[in-house]
């Protein structure tokens, strides 16, 4: 029972409940020590914002999900260097404590090198 | 194997877990899930468990009552999850916000109706996690 899989974090976090979900999901196999790389990507990366304001519009924080993430044992987040380019996000903007950002170039050869997708 | 146009023919034998994240009538995913799985089913493969979630609960809620000559997929699940005793997971904390609830849950959140299809039953998100783990392929039909 120790097959790595690999999430995607496809959509922004507020428009569409799969953001949220796909977290949860996430937490929720961490929790049971099943090992899972994050690679956010497209719209998924303003997951990862700092500043976000949810309250707002009267939703709750997912970024303070994401926080929880270290804590089950998820130190690293993928992120798609084009996404952040198009988007103009620098690095700097999308830090989350205890967890370090990894931009990749080559998404198609890095999702090709895990066994189980889950795509959110 | 032979191979036809338009037709894949997977070889050999897998295990295959499915993950529904639409809700039938609202995105074409939620039938094309059924499609594959009655196909893979048909190529003799074996279906470890269709885990739904998000929207994707909206497949297990009996009170939906599509128009005669539109297909119902909480029928078609009932009758392929009986023909081959599939394991029809409900995710237990995104039904309960959208309201497909059974029995014990409704009598629980003080709810006026349980709605939960035959066949079908409520779990937590560890039943996506152990389908990941004893599956040879997940395949996702996002919404």
């Amino acid at each position: 029972m120790s097959i790595k899989s690999l999430a995607l974090c496809r959509t922004a976090p507020y428009g569409n409940a799969l953001a949220r979900e796909g977290i949860e999901a996430v937490l929720a196999a961490a929790a049971m020590d099943q090992a899972v790389d994050l690679l956010f990507l497209g719209d998924g990366v303003f997951q990862l914002l700092d500043h976000q304001s949810p309250a707002d519009i009267g939703q709750k924080s997912l970024r303070r999900n994401l926080q929880a993430l270290p804590m089950f044992g998820i130190e690293q987040f993928f992120v798609c260097e084009k996404s952040l380019a198009e988007r103009e996000i620098t690095l700097e903007q999308i830090q989350v404590a205890g967890a370090e950002t990894k931009t990749v170039k080559d998404t198609g050869s890095l999702i090709a090198s895990y066994p189980t997708v889950l795509s959110f | 194997m032979p191979r036809r146009a338009g037709h894949f023919t997977i070889w050999p034998p897998m295990k295959f877990s499915l993950a529904v994240y639409s809700a039938p009538h609202s995105a074409q995913s939620a039938s094309s899930a059924l499609r594959f799985a009655k196909t893979v089913l048909q190529q003799g493969h074996e279906i470890y468990r269709v885990f739904f979630y998000c929207d994707g609960v909206q497949n297990g809620n009996a009170t939906a009552a599509p128009p005669q000559d539109e297909i119902d997929l909480t029928a078609e699940w009932q009758v392929l999850g009986q023909q081959h005793q599939l394991d029809l997971v409900i995710c237990i904390a995104a039904a309960q916000r959208r309201g497909v609830l059974n029995q014990r849950e409704a009598e629980r959140l003080e709810r006026p109706a349980a709605n939960l299809a035959d066949g079908f039953e409520l779990a937590g998100l560890g039943q996506l996690t152990d389908a990941v783990a004893n599956s040879d392929r997940l395949i996702t039909f996002g919404s």
